[in-house]
């Protein structure tokens, strides 16, 4: 069954076509990694699932209802999680808060003391090991940190299917080993994946299947060993 | 700890009449509260929201006028009798910032600020020609308060009090509860707060609705205490820019910082303007004073002298 399944997307900024009728399916229970060159949109489709644009046509259906067109935070309350290329956390707010606040708190609910019912959020610093920097602000964190932040921030709603935009770009190598571990566990809790990477080792390890993208849709899909013996990704790849 | 602090702070509010000041230091204090209260209410907005609304003016003036228009079709058998009717003009003003802020909050930062600037030069043009309801350039004359000579200003003291602590409550509360968190979160980065279900427009459109509740309830007495409503006092740009200034200069999202500020400008404005008046060069000399804190204090006073945030 597919939790996620995007059909004939498309999107272009001016002359440019990001997005060229694109589809494919991510299914329940896999890592599904999306590759390609830079420019080969990957990072567009991924804010056109998640709500942050607009397709110009093309539809997107999540766990089995049709969501094109709906809001982040909508999209957010029903299971799909994401983060950003450059982590997006809040500054002023300690990192315990930075995972309170996204609760998906409704405007009544937000009367409520600032910390309080965060037994989720405990759990979730202690399986990340962030406890020591629960009250730091998230300024004060290394880049890799607020990635592993914003990671654990997304999984406040419980989410079915969470996207990774490049997790392990500008991490140090043990933060991608840390990374990996929180993806594996995640997954064998029952969380879908589909995430965008350019280190191909961390892609090989991780995730079945691999969809290769290029000038806007998908070129191949399938196993990561048939990937590397792909002539259409080398192809895309190389320009050869 | 904040309610130590809270409660000498007010305790001195309550007892400083008691020393039988002159009129005019009377007079000062009066305008410190309306700036502080003032002020205290656009940090709810422009400091936690991040929103930088220059249409506060246009509150005060609608509260203002509010007063004026109950006064007016209404006999008080006490004096005291116009100050029962704040509440109602509080809500008055949250009613009419509600859709505003619905609509303008759609925009952000810099086209905020103008879209909201340009409130404040709409309001200001009714006040002057919707002549049958504020009386135009003539103005709009309140009953004449009949207090004690003596304590004329002590009413309207100790009613701002009650503002300020209000003001203050409001804040405390906020950055207590979720609240807090979730406009801290608007102000950073308002798309990722959408994006991970924080109800943003309902939370900031809120913050919006009360801050300018407020903001009129002290044009109300303001009103009251002038007994005459001009219009271009009312509708002020001047206030818009006061309120700013002094939530800037004491530190935008904290509790103390709007107070701070404006207990040293108002103070620090009308000393000058006595001591060296006439001869304007007061208004360097504010403008000195100023340039010095922001050179010496960029981030503003409290943040600058407590280095953790306390928001």
């Amino acid at each position: 069954m597919s939790q996620l399944a995007v059909d004939g997307l498309t999107k272009a900024f001016g002359g440019v076509q990001a997005v060229n009728a694109c589809s494919f399916t991510v299914d329940d229970g896999t890592i599904t990694a999306l590759i390609g060159p830079n420019g080969s949109g990957k990072t567009t489709i991924f804010n056109i699932i998640t709500g942050y644009l607009r397709a110009d046509a093309g539809h997107v259906h999540f766990a089995g209802r049709d969501v094109t067109g709906h809001g982040t935070g909508r999209l957010y309350r029903h299971g799909l999680s994401r983060t950003f290329q450059q982590a997006r956390v809040f500054p002023h707010l300690t990192v315990l808060e930075n995972l309170v606040v996204a609760r998906g708190y409704r405007l009544p609910q937000l009367f409520g003391r600032r910390l309080a019912g965060a037994d989720l959020a405990s759990q979730l610093l202690a399986d990340f090991r962030l406890e020591p920097l629960a009250s730091s602000l998230a300024s004060e964190l290394s880049y890799g940190q607020r990635k592993l932040l914003e990671f654990a921030a997304v999984l406040m709603s419980s989410p079915r299917l969470v996207l990774l935009d490049e997790p392990t770009a500008g991490v140090n190598p043990v933060l991608v080993e840390t990374m990996e571990r929180h993806i594996r566990d995640r997954h064998a809790a029952g969380v879908t994946f589909l995430i965008v990477e350019h280190d191909m080792t961390f892609v090989m390890r991780l995730c079945d299947p691999v969809i290769v993208l290029d000038a806007g849709r998908p070129v191949f899909a399938g196993p990561p060993s048939a990937v590397q013996r792909s002539p259409v990704v080398l192809e895309a790849y190389l320009g050869a | 700890m904040s309610f130590l602090r809270g409660g000498a702070f007010f305790a001195a509010l309550v007892a400083l009449p008691l020393f039988g000041f002159e009129h005019w230091v009377m007079n000062l204090l009066v305008f410190v509260l309306i700036a502080a209260v003032l002020a205290s209410a656009w940090n709810l907005v422009g400091g936690f929201a991040g929103y930088p609304s220059l249409g506060h003016a246009a509150f005060f003036g609608i509260g203002a006028y509010t007063l004026g228009l109950i006064c007016k079709g209404h006999e008080f058998a006490s004096p005291y009798g116009p100050f029962f009717w704040l509440p109602v003009v509080g809500l008055v003003g949250a009613l009419i910032g509600w859709p505003f802020a619905a609509v303008s909050m759609r925009t952000r930062a810099d086209v905020f600020a103008i879209v909201t600037i340009t409130l404040l030069f709409v309001a200001q043009t009714l006040a002057f020609n919707l002549r049958g309801i504020t009386g135009g350039a003539q103005g709009l004359a309140l009953p004449v308060a009949r207090f004690p000579v003596e304590t004329f200003e002590w009413p309207y003291y100790y009613v701002l009090v009650i503002l300020l602590a209000l003001a203050m409550g409001l804040t405390f509360l906020t950055m207590r509860s979720k609240v807090g968190l979730a406009l801290v979160a608007v102000r950073a980065d308002e798309d990722k707060a959408r994006g991970i279900g924080v109800p943003v427009t309902g939370v900031k459109v809120l913050a919006f609705a009360v801050s300018v509740g407020l903001t009129a309830m002290v044009g109300g007495v303001w009103a009251y205490y002038q007994s005459f409503i001009y219009p271009q006092f009312a509708v002020d740009p001047l206030i818009t820019i006061a309120m700013v200034l002094m939530t800037f200069l004491g530190g935008r999202a904290t509790l103390w910082g709007p107070i701070i500020g404006a207990f040293i400008l108002e103070t620090g404005q009308q000393y000058l303007a006595y001591t060296l008046g006439g001869s304007r060069f007061y208004l360097i000399a504010y403008a000195l004073v100023f340039l010095l804190i922001m050179l010496v204090l960029p981030r503003g006073i409290v943040p600058s002298l407590v280095r953790r945030r306390s928001a």
